[in-house]
């Protein structure tokens, strides 16, 4: 009888147990999230630039920039 | 100037630029955008042109210049309406204005069209990498837009003709002498702004420079019988183009608007100042033909320039090429009782505008020098009289008036002070 209620006991700690570990693993995940904001921050330090990036490349401004529309003008004359 | 490709209208040289005030606010501060490498999200919301609200962007340290210059000429192209409002009625104006912003608007400069990118009008595009410049490259900013004139004129671009002095011996730019007060105006609201080029006080005039060319200032006989008769240029330019027939239309090809110009060609003719002031009380000045037709802009409506003869279409003129030494001030004899080929005489106008010319139009060539000597002086009690009607007395003889000769029957009112000088 001392044994059934001793193997009662052991399972009642180990599900309150089991249930104060629950309740203690959700800040942690909180505290894993916010290595991703500070990473979303770092991208738009003025080290990494993107106007700079491509207003510095001329390469890049040649690929990116838009079709020439070769336009005839059909003004005649002295402007 | 030839056409930039797309890339370097926009490459900024971040070394030079990063150097200056203006760098060291970053792309965003000014031009708005996203951060991004995608070209169209990092050019959401883009602002290509900050300057076109120069209160915001540039009043914080430029406060002087952003107070006076939506007042200024660039700024306003009021010129053109002055001109404009005065050949037309109120009723034709929102098709003129219309117009105006299809043919004409794109030429309103911002503060950045001078000082970091060549004007809209000629494509843009960056001067040096983003570095702004405090005096604009000529050849990519001034003559860029005033270049058909001024530029071929001022550089000597007109084939027999050489550049103007100022450039060809003394490499001056247009800064030299259009400095930044003139160019940034001077009113601070709408009621003092600048009306026209020509309405107000002559800046920049060349005594700044050459005091002694000032009426009286030297022993140069010319200098000192002309110098307030004659407007520099009547003696120190040359050659100058003129234009005719200008007109505006949309394409119905492109939907694009786009112009016209009938006529350009080379003239020099002294015609008579439209509208002496003390400020520029010439008698004779340069005039050039203005490429205005009454017909210019009837693509945006019938009979828009009712009052087309109000102006004359022989323009004043300032011509950008002055010399030392010209045809016409080679001897007495190029003006005085000349055959009248320097002047803008009624047979060199057409019939149509004849009446449109008539403020400028020379009547008679100025006499030969021997006539002018031998013409007895104006009393210097005559110089009070208001109504400078000489005729009416030199004709009929009252209030005993010696009464003109016969040959003087082609002389009017406008002629006498020519030869006639008051006594002092």
């Amino acid at each position: 009888m001392k044994s059934k209620a001793l193997k009662i006991l052991l399972i009642a700690f180990f599900l309150l147990s089991a249930c104060g570990k629950a309740g203690t693993t959700s800040p942690t995940a909180t505290v894993e999230e916010k290595p991703v904001e500070t990473e979303a921050v770092a991208e738009v330090t003025p080290d990494t630039d993107e106007c700079v990036a491509c207003h510095t490349d001329k390469e890049r401004l040649i690929e990116t920039a838009a079709p020439k529309v070769e336009a005839e003008s059909e003004s005649k004359g002295v402007g | 100037m030839a056409p930039l490709e797309p890339w370097e209208k926009a490459i900024v040289d971040l070394d030079a630029f990063s150097q200056t005030t203006h760098g060291k606010k970053t792309c965003v501060d000014c031009h708005g955008g996203v951060q991004s490498p995608d070209k169209a999200t990092a050019h959401e919301g883009l602002i290509a042109s900050p300057s076109a609200d120069p209160e915001k962007y540039c009043g914080e340290c430029h406060e002087e210049q952003v107070k006076t210059y939506p007042f200024a000429l660039h700024s306003t192209q009021a010129g053109y309406w002055t001109t404009i409002n005065t050949r037309s009625v109120p009723e034709n104006h929102p098709a003129l204005e219309e117009m105006f912003g299809n043919h004409c608007a794109t030429c309103h400069t911002t503060c950045g069209e001078c000082h970091v990118s060549q004007p809209k009008n000629v494509g843009g595009g960056l001067f040096t990498g983003h570095v702004f410049e405090k005096t604009p490259p000529m050849t990519r900013s001034c003559t860029a837009c005033h270049g058909s004139r001024v530029g071929n004129e001022f550089l000597g671009k007109n084939e027999g003709f050489p550049g103007d002095v100022h450039f060809r011996e003394a490499r001056m730019n247009c800064v030299k002498c259009h400095e930044g007060a003139e160019l940034h105006g001077s009113a601070t609201d709408a009621a003092s702004a600048e009306t026209h080029r020509y309405a107000d006080a002559e800046a920049p005039k060349c005594v700044t420079c050459h005091p002694t060319a000032a009426p009286g200032g030297d022993e140069n006989p010319m200098h000192q019988s002309h110098g307030d008769t004659l407007s520099c240029q009547v003696c120190h330019s040359i050659t100058y183009t003129s234009c005719d027939g200008c007109h505006v239309a949309i394409s119905e090809k492109s939907g694009k608007p786009f112009f016209e110009t009938q006529a350009t060609y080379s003239t020099f003719l002294i015609g008579r100042n439209p509208n002496p002031t003390e400020e520029r009380p010439y008698k004779y000045v340069p005039v050039r033909h203005v490429p205005v037709a009454p017909t210019s802009y009837q693509f945006y409506g019938e009979n828009l320039l009712p009052n087309f003869n109000a102006l004359p279409t022989w323009t004043y003129a300032t011509p950008h090429n002055i010399q030392k030494n010209t045809p016409q001030n080679a001897s007495c004899q190029s003006c005085h009782g000349s055959d009248g080929s320097f002047f803008l005489t009624a047979d060199k106008v057409k019939a149509e505008e004849l009446e449109a010319n008539q403020s400028v139009i020379v009547g008679l060539v100025p006499p030969a020098v021997e006539l002018f000597f031998r013409a007895p002086k104006t009393p210097a009690s005559h110089a009070d009289l208001a109504s400078n009607a000489c005729t009416a007395c030199h004709t009929t003889g009252i209030r005993n008036a010696p009464v003109s000769p016969e040959d003087h029957a082609a002389y009017q009112d406008e002629n006498c002070s020519g030869c006639h000088k008051l006594q002092e």
